[in-house]
């Protein structure tokens, strides 16, 4: 290389230097690192919301939240390096069990305390899990998709589609075992189609076309969760087959677009609340930083609510 | 022999202007530890880079060589994947009666053999069908990321713990120790290939000029067959630490790992056209990205804008090098 | 009207014009002489505004001028056709008349018709009937050099400058490039000749200027002087005047080439004997590159058979052909024969690397001996190995090409035309190598344009015409019109 490319590189060095030293100590007392798994979900942009306005409510405290895009491996690396930076708490919200398993066992070897929030890991390297109770929600719909299957032929029986989430996720697994433990007792209601949709209203809308065309009757469409059930309303709407069955979602969000307006809508048939379980990492995060000898629980479990057309606006925010 | 040194850095001391100064900017503008310390000069954060280097690193040296036949490679990421996927279900589904070590042993072997049998179909189709390595390369980015889809129904198969044979498997494969030693010894290896075998000669008189090779007498089909084998095998090895890594073997991961590849190459100084290039540059690059990534994320920049950034920073590369008129370097 | 002042020029430390001053008179064809490195075609590239001086300047029309670039000088009326000529292998021959010819891009719309118009009269004009549609990858070497001259015809310049412009092209065709350039001069059209032909210098040139080392010796007019002359001042020192050489009598014939058929040729035959000079001749496109090919397993031969030494020969590529000892030194040194950016060590062991290596491991020490051997006994002062090949001069090139061939240790060695823009020092060491390697039991094939060459220096010659042998003429008894008979197709009289 020329040697005035070797001038311009020298100066870029002074530069960077000079910019170096003023850069100052951070005011903050405390650092708070959370992990979030994939920022473009409506439900995780709910969170990073809470997490921001809860923590911001505490001057001392500098919050970065990292984004992960949904990349399992990217979150691994992004743990790794907030890792480094010694943070007082990490709060992470992994994206797959297996995965994120070592490297938040790493973490806790560091002595840095770990929250883990709404989904698990394979091994339990946490101090706490700040769950939700996935297989009551799973019940608490099943049971309302048999009493509605009741009404519309007056017996429990009926044909079921259901739209999945990420497979590797405890909630996924749990909504779906919670909601067959209600219907494996009826032999007329039957699963009739299943297809993944990663929790993805766009994805499952295709999904959800392709089953329009593979099975012919179809009463109730189960969205793991809400943008998956309004994606499938969508595409049945494009068949103008909307009127022939229900739908029913899990999250429950505030907001327009949210859970409880599209039960308003009289698109979903119900929904339940999936809490945020912010609420709770802020207050268990907090007891943490300040007091040493605080021992949280190993799981905070947090209750759900249904809603139904009847008591959506009482939920709606 | 000094001498030579300064001459070689001269010509290709490109790549290594670029690593200077992200050390430099990254020392300069970390963040301190509570303790005090330098976050980024910490030994705990440089092996981190290197080990999330590790598999990239490792499929970037095979891309040298493919690249340096003017040749490219676009499918490496989906045998990365698909070696993953193979070894989490020998581990997983295929359970053979005796020890840890062997059934490792057969996993890493079903792996490798894959790899190496696609870049062989690559390597094949280009030589003697004729057909163009990005055209083949692109179909069987295709092909085998729906084969591999296919093979694990579309699921993740995700690696036990503790002491079962995937446990100890993960654990040891994602090592540092492991993951680095392998990087750095499949680099020596790789370099001394390029520069001192006669195999490093042809390759590079192939990809300058293929017609006088030929007219040479030199095995010109044997040559670029091979390199595809060793990027289908490498790929396939990147895939044993990511498998580990992620402690699971996902089908849908590794995509856009052909691109960051390339990058690094690029950025390293070996030039598309064929002909020029070096192991040392291709590390030097794929470290650049790294510790580039590294910075950023250190000062939480948004991840959009990683993006970005890492585009400038190839066309900076690739820009500089314009002026390399060096002699086919030889250290 | 074109004149020069004291031009330098010098490249890192190599000064290859040292103060240079030189003038043009309008419609006159001066020739430019020197040996490979004396300057004549870096002052044709300063001229034309390929590369800038130095210091120095250029007078163009009694005003001094500054090129930008080629272009600059291209519209002011300077033309030059390079020697390693510089067109675009994949588009059609009307396309790479129209690129740079502002007066055929006129707007953003190029139609094909109008190409195809414009180009039709420079293809006349050089002689080259061909349909002008035809990509430029399926021409001959030959061929290529008059699309080139048609170009700078297309541009209507006032002075042009044609580097070696008859090196590849066979005499019929040097024929229709004097009739052109006499027509160019009628029409006030200042040419200027650089070239080491003295035939041809003291043919069509009216005067003829001389450069050594940088330096300009002297201008002369033809007339008033001589070959023996002209060469003294180029060489610094008298040549002995080529005369037919003395080669040993060739032994028992080792290769039998017997009726065979490829994609050019049609039922050739011909045998060649441990230390014979076989020479091929023939017109542009007669298939003397052919045989090369055939023997070298890049053609496939579809009938007929070799033989070499007792045993059938098929190669299928040229690895095949080198493992069984034939060598080509092909015709075109930069697309098939060298790897331009890679050194002169390494150009020079790239063939038989094998014997230099030791498990595919290789032994530089051994290489480099081996290389400053075989490039000592091709007559070359080359002492750095390490520079690109693509640095050297045209003969130093062909040189290294030699010592690569002969580090394989052949037992044939096919040569194509391989003293094509060479000087005439370098021209008679290689004359030299080859009856050196005839000597030592190698059976030599010669193909070359130039006939008083291959009269002087081969056993016997074989003329071939459109793909056929005509005939196998005994050197020592031929002449240049049995030669030329033969060649154009006309069968020996008896």
């Amino acid at each position: 290389m020329s040697s005035s490319g070797w001038r311009g590189a020298l100066l870029l060095l002074l530069g960077c230097a000079l910019a170096g030293c003023t850069s100052e100590s951070s005011p903050y007392k405390y650092t708070v690192v959370f992990s979030q798994c994939n920022n473009s979900e409506p439900y995780r942009a709910a969170q990073n919301a809470a997490m921001k306005k809860l923590w911001g409510e505490q001057p001392d405290v500098h919050l970065v939240v990292m984004d992960a895009q949904q990349d399992s491996v990217r979150q691994i690396a992004e743990i790794e390096t907030a890792i480094r930076m010694k943070p007082q708490l990490l709060i992470v919200a992994p994206n797959e069990r297996a995965p994120l398993t070592e490297v938040m066992k790493s973490a806790m070897e560091a002595h840095i305390p770990v929250l883990c929030l709404e989904r698990d890991i394979a091994e339990p390297f946490y101090t706490s899990w700040i769950r939700v109770d996935n297989r009551a929600i799973g019940r608490l719909l099943g049971q309302f998709v048999v009493t509605c299957l009741a009404k519309k032929y007056g017996e429990p029986r009926g044909n079921i589609v259901e739209l999945a989430g990420l497979k590797g996720v405890e909630a996924e697994a749990n909504r779906k075992l919670g909601a067959h433990d209600v219907w494996d007792t009826y032999p007329k209601i039957k699963v009739v189609g299943e297809a993944v949709a990663n929790w993805s209203q766009s994805l499952a809308k295709d999904r959800m076309t392709e089953l329009l065309s593979a099975v012919p009757q179809i009463d109730v469409v189960y969205g793991r969760n809400d943008p998956m059930a309004v994606g499938a309303y969508l595409a049945a709407r494009e068949r103008d087959r909307e009127k022939e069955m229900i739908f029913v979602g899990i999250d429950g969000l505030a907001g327009e677009a949210g859970g409880v307006s599209k039960v308003q809508e009289g698109v979903l048939a119900a929904t339940c609340i999936y809490p945020l379980c912010v609420d709770k990492a802020v207050e268990i995060g907090t007891h943490i930083l300040h007091d040493s000898s605080f021992t949280p629980d190993k799981t905070y479990t947090i209750s759900s609510a249904l809603v139904t057309a009847d008591n959506a606006a009482t939920f709606y925010k | 022999m000094i001498d030579k040194f300064w001459k070689y850095l001269k010509y290709h001391g490109q790549p290594f202007i670029g690593l200077v100064l992200i050390l430099v900017l990254g020392t300069v503008l970390s963040p301190h530890a509570t303790d005090g310390t330098i976050v980024f000069l910490s030994p705990g954060n440089l092996t981190d880079v290197l080990l999330q280097q590790s598999e990239i690193g490792i499929i970037a040296l095979a891309m040298t060589f493919v690249i340096i036949g003017a040749g490219i490679d676009l499918s490496v990421g989906s045998v990365l994947a698909f070696s993953a996927c193979v070894t989490a279900l020998m581990l997983m589904v295929w359970n053979p009666h005796g020890p840890t070590a062997l059934q490792v042993a057969i996993a890493i072997l079903a792996a490798s053999v894959g790899g190496a049998l696609i870049g062989a179909l690559n390597g094949f189709v280009i030589t003697r069908i004729r057909l163009q390595p990005f055209v083949m390369t692109l179909a069987t980015m295709i092909g085998v990321r729906g084969f591999t889809k296919w093979l694990t129904g579309n699921v993740n198969v995700d690696l036990g713990f503790d002491a079962t044979p995937s446990g100890r498997f993960a654990e040891l494969f994602s090592s540092k120790p492991f993951a680095i030693s392998l990087w750095l010894s499949l680099a020596i290896v790789a370099h001394l290939i390029l520069t001192r075998t006669v195999y490093g000669r042809y390759l590079r008189a192939i990809g300058e000029n293929e017609r006088a090779a030929a007219y040479t007498g030199l095995p010109v089909r044997k040559v670029r067959l091979a390199a595809y084998i060793g990027c289908g095998l490498l790929a396939a090895w990147a895939g044993l630490i990511h498998a580990a890594r992620s402690h699971q073997g996902n089908p849908n991961d590794g995509i856009g790992y052909e691109l960051d590849a390339i990058a690094a190459v690029v950025i390293g100084g070996t030039a598309l056209a064929g002909g020029r290039g070096s192991i040392i540059g291709t590390v030097t690059g794929t470290l650049v990205l790294g510790l580039l990534t590294n910075v950023l994320r250190l000062h939480m920049v948004d991840s959009n804008l990683e993006l970005m950034i890492k585009a400038v920073i190839i066309i900076a590369a690739v820009w500089l090098q314009r002026r390399n008129t060096g002699v086919h370097g030889e250290l | 009207m074109l004149a020069c002042r004291d031009i330098h020029k010098h490249y890192g430390g190599v000064a290859a014009l040292k103060g240079v001053s030189w003038s043009l008179l309008p419609g006159e064809v001066h020739a430019l002489c020197g040996e490979n490195g004396a300057g004549k075609s870096t002052l044709a590239r300063i001229f034309c505004g390929i590369t800038a001086a130095n210091s120095g300047e250029i007078i163009f029309n009694g005003q001094p001028v500054n090129w930008t670039g080629p272009q600059a000088a291209r519209q002011a009326g300077l033309g030059i056709i390079l020697q390693e000529l510089d067109l675009f292998a994949h588009l059609s021959i009307a396309e790479n008349l129209a690129i740079g010819n502002t007066r055929m891009e006129s707007g953003s719309w190029v139609s094909p018709a109008a190409l195809h118009e414009a180009a039709r009269p420079l293809l006349r004009d050089v002689g080259l009937e061909l349909d002008p549609e035809l990509p430029l990858e399926n021409l001959s070497v030959s061929q290529w050099q008059l699309v080139a001259i048609a170009r700078v015809l297309g541009l209507n310049a006032k002075v042009i400058f044609m580097d070696e412009p008859t090196s590849a092209l066979t005499d019929d065709a040097v024929e229709r490039l004097f009739g052109l350039i006499r027509r160019l001069k009628e029409r006030g059209v200042t040419i200027v000749y650089v070239s080491h032909k003295m035939n041809e210098i003291f043919r069509i040139c009216d005067r003829v200027s001389v450069m050594r080392d940088g330096e300009m010796i002297g201008t002369d007019v033809c007339a008033a002087t001589s070959i023996e002359q002209v060469i003294q001042q180029m060489v610094g020192r008298t040549m002995t005047a080529t005369r037919r050489k003395k080669i040993a009598t060739p032994k028992e014939s080792f290769l039998e080439v017997r009726n065979i058929f490829t994609r050019k040729l049609r039922d050739v035959s011909f045998t060649l004997g441990r230390g014979e000079i076989l020479g091929v001749a023939g017109l542009v496109g007669s298939g003397r590159s052919e045989i090369g090919r055939a023997l070298f397993g890049r053609s496939p031969v579809t009938q007929g058979s070799m033989i070499l030494e007792g045993r059938d020969f098929k190669p299928l590529t040229p690895h095949d052909a080198v493992s069984r000892g034939v060598a080509l030194v092909p015709e075109d040194r930069q697309r098939e024969g060298l790897i331009s950016g890679m050194s002169i060590r390494q150009n020079t062991s790239l063939a038989s690397l094998s014997k230099y290596s030791r498990a595919s491991w290789i032994d530089r020490e051994g290489e480099a001996t081996a290389a400053k051997e075989a490039l000592a006994n091709c007559r070359t002062k080359l002492t750095d190995l390490e520079l690109p090949v693509g640095s050297l001069s045209g003969g130093n090139q062909q040189k290294v090409l030699l010592a690569k061939w002969l580090l394989t240790n052949p037992r044939i060695c096919f040569f194509d035309d391989p003293t094509r823009g060479i000087d005439i020092g370098a021209k008679d060491d290689i004359y030299r190598l080859v009856a050196e390697l005839a000597e030592k039991g190698l059976g030599v094939i010669w193909v070359s344009s130039e006939l008083p060459e291959l009269l002087v220096n081969t056993h016997r010659i074989l003329i071939l015409h459109e793909g056929r042998s005509l005939g196998i003429l005994d050197s020592p008894n031929a002449t240049q019109e049995d030669i030329m008979r033969l060649a154009t197709g006309h069968p020996a009289l008896s």
